[in-house]
């Protein structure tokens, strides 16, 4: 459905996304996880067709994004991260005005307005302006405009940024429905836990580039069946490779002065490593342990954890 | 064309639900006119209110309080309410407050200058802080020393004689008698001249017919539509004001990952802003028309210079609007212009009051075309001479609305996704 080859955008001299390449299956919801600056935001929107790549192409359903936009946006929904609609107006007719400009009218529309309105249970509400709204009912309208249409690619720019865990569901439960009928999703987000609730696939992206692509299990390979330590603490790099090179089987993913990120088999290795450090009269302030996940992949990954 | 008035029903529907600030816009030309109207007068019966003139006699004699007695008789005793005051000080401290529009002050001497032949004089001191009913006091008390000279000339035999025989403790019966006969002689010499007049002075007030009613420019039908048409340029800003709201909140974003072409979203803010214009004007041309009695003219070229002066106002609005990126600068930006325009165009001041060169400068504001239009449809000029203002209007305002559509196409794509 969705095949993106070298694609590259640069602004200014800062290069937001350099070379990445991924094909979306039809009905498939994949993720893009990364840190804000990624790059996710600027892939999206050369999906969308806002953005004209400096190289590489774009194909939505066997179309090129830039020799046919027009139509592909007849075919896609997106959700953006702001409240894209017109507060003054009341919930049913943001939903048919955004409906109509989709190409949607009579009978067909209203019954989709009214399938979605008791979907989301705002329904007795529909005649109300949006100004009076909740946060979490507007958040659920911005998501059901970009899914009036039976859209078949939908493009959600971290859709669920400071909303309640009720709504968040709902939404996330709309996506998954959506993607049962067929549509296919392209989903920004830096929460690695909706990530891998929600997702098929993953693209970990960082400073522009796709850093491994695809499902949990997968990406969890990459760390393999070792756990990720945390420690931190008074010491110094030098200290700190000096204890390590003393230890076999532990790989170090970051070494800063008094930080420490390694890979190891936590149950037979930290008792020893903990010993090494109190020998060389160093102290420890604190020590984690990261089971294998989409955090210890990113970590594992980049160095750093995903909220840095 | 399906999805530029689907953009402007919507923009349309929203103005509709929150009309606060355009109803504040139309109110604002009502007012003025109003306003106008009191100031300057407008009805058939201009009724001008009684001046207030306040008189200190410091002479007190038989002269100075027929002189004065002369400004409340006849029909300017409903023109002038004259206050005899005791003292000068306290005549001018209450000029000075603001109680009345002029003071007169009749000098000591002024019977014994006259009784002896000699010139004398009235002071007339006017308000500063008001400007037209102390002039008409000045012009009154003109005409009024002016006769009360005539008088002395005419009849100064007589009272020269008086004059010789009221130094004698006793005037003989014979003089008196004498005296009378020249007076009654001199009257009925004149009489044929004064009774009745030969010349008198029939007022008129002109009835408005419908004909008459559609050529006459009042105070009303000029300032109606002058300050409208400046408040018709806001009004049409806070459609524009949306082009950047729409891309701030997202929206715009949203419209562009739909078949929606930018260059569509462009034209329904132009089609808006001249839909939403030519109602307001609607609106204000038959308040004017029912509340200030103003005779517009030809309803269909009326209609015509409506349409076509909202095309413009929405044309030049948008071309502005392509050296503007946030609101902060719109609100800046916009209501410089609007207001320099409306000073030079006519809204504010007749463009007749100012310096030939501003004069020239006036015919490149929206105002001036605006202005000369409605001006000549309710003068009933011909057609010939209006047509040309109607077409420049609506050419310019069709070449601006492409120029701009063309320009921010290219603006608004810009920075649509951060």
């Amino acid at each position: 459905m969705l095949k993106i080859s070298h694609l590259s955008k640069s602004f200014d001299k800062v290069q937001a996304v350099n070379d990445i390449s991924l094909e979306v299956k039809q009905g498939e919801i994949f993720g893009f996880l990364g840190p804000n600056g990624a790059g996710k935001t600027t892939t999206i929107s050369m999906i969308a067709g806002l953005l004209k790549p400096d190289s590489g192409t774009i194909e939505v359903d066997s179309m090129n994004i830039q020799r046919s936009p027009q139509r592909i946006r007849g075919i896609m929904g997106v959700v953006p991260q702001d409240m894209a609609f017109y507060e003054e107006l009341t919930a049913r007719e943001n939903l048919r005005f955004w409906g109509r400009l989709q190409g949607m009218s009579g009978k067909d529309l209203e019954q989709q307005i009214q399938y979605y309105l008791n979907k989301i249970g705002l329904k007795g509400r529909e005649d109300d302006p949006l100004k009076k709204y909740s946060g979490g009912m507007k958040r659920r309208i911005n998501l059901i405009i970009g899914l009036l249409h039976n859209p078949r690619l939908l493009l959600l720019d971290e859709p669920t940024i400071g909303i309640d865990v009720q709504t968040k569901m709902s939404i996330l439960e709309s996506i998954r429905e959506a993607s049962q009928k067929g549509t296919t999703t392209v989903y920004t987000t830096h929460n690695l836990f909706e990530a891998e609730d929600l997702c098929d696939r993953i693209a970990i992206m960082d400073q522009g580039k796709i850093l491994a692509v695809g499902t949990l299990e997968e990406l969890i390979q990459i760390v393999g069946e070792k756990d990720i330590a945390l420690i931190q603490g008074e010491f110094s790099t030098d200290q700190a490779q000096k204890i390590i090179s003393q230890e076999k089987g532990i790989e170090v993913i970051t070494m800063k002065h008094g930080y420490l990120a390694i890979s190891l088999d936590a149950s037979k290795k930290i008792p020893s490593l903990m010993k090494s450090f109190f020998n060389l009269g160093v102290s420890m302030d604190d020590i984690s342990l990261k089971q294998p996940n989409l955090e210890s992949v990113f970590l594992k990954l980049t160095g750093r954890e995903l909220r840095e | 064309m399906k999805r530029v008035l689907l953009l402007t029903g919507k923009d349309f529907r929203r103005k509709w639900k929150n009309p606060v600030v355009i109803v504040g816009f139309l109110l604002i030309p009502v007012v003025f006119t109003f306003l106008f109207g009191i100031i300057f007068g407008s009805s058939e019966e201009n009724v001008l209110p009684s001046i207030k003139v306040l008189s200190v006699d410091q002479d007190q004699s038989l002269f100075s309080r027929l002189y004065l007695s002369t400004l409340t008789q006849g029909e300017l005793k409903d023109m002038i309410d004259l206050q005899s005051v005791p003292t000068e000080e306290k005549a001018r401290t209450l000029l000075n407050k603001g109680k009345a529009s002029a003071l007169m002050i009749i000098p000591s001497e002024f019977g014994d200058k006259i009784w002896a032949g000699e010139t004398t004089q009235v002071l007339l001191v006017k308000n500063p802080s008001e400007q037209f009913l102390p002039q008409i006091a000045e012009e009154i008390s003109d005409t009024t020393a002016l006769l009360f000279s005539a008088l002395f000339q005419v009849f100064s035999e007589e009272i020269d004689q008086i004059r010789e025989f009221s130094e004698q403790s006793e005037i003989p019966d014979q003089i008196i008698s004498s005296l009378s006969v020249k007076i009654k002689d001199r009257i009925q010499g004149i009489e044929k001249y004064v009774f009745p007049p030969v010349i008198s002075l029939k007022q008129i007030t002109q009835k408005k017919d419908s004909e008459s009613q559609n050529n006459s420019l009042t105070v009303q039908s000029y300032i109606l539509p002058a300050i409208s048409i400046m408040f018709l340029m806001f009004i049409c800003n806070i459609v524009f004001e949306d082009l950047l709201r729409e891309k701030e909140k997202g929206t715009l974003l949203r419209m562009s990952i739909s078949p929606l072409r930018i260059s569509e979203f462009i034209w329904s803010k132009i089609l808006a802003a001249v839909i939403i214009g030519v109602l307001c004007s609607l609106f204000l041309v038959i308040l004017g028309a029912v509340v200030f009695s103003i005779g517009w003219g030809r309803t269909d070229i009326l209609l015509l210079i409506v349409l076509c002066l909202n095309i413009l106002i929405a044309g030049f609005i948008a071309i502005l609007y392509t050296f503007i990126r946030t609101e902060r600068q719109a609100g800046a930006l916009l209501s410089s212009v609007i207001v320099v325009m409306a000073l030079l165009g006519g809204s504010m001041t007749p463009i007749s009051s100012f310096p030939l060169f501003i004069q020239k400068i006036s015919r490149f504001t929206i105002n001036y075309w605006g202005l000369e239009a409605f001006k000549k449809n309710i003068t009933g000029e011909p057609m010939g001479q209006i047509w040309p203002i109607v077409l420049g209007m609506l050419g310019a305002g069709i070449i601006f609305a492409f120029i701009s559509s063309l320009l921010l196409r290219n603006k608004l794509k810009r920075g649509l996704y951060r």
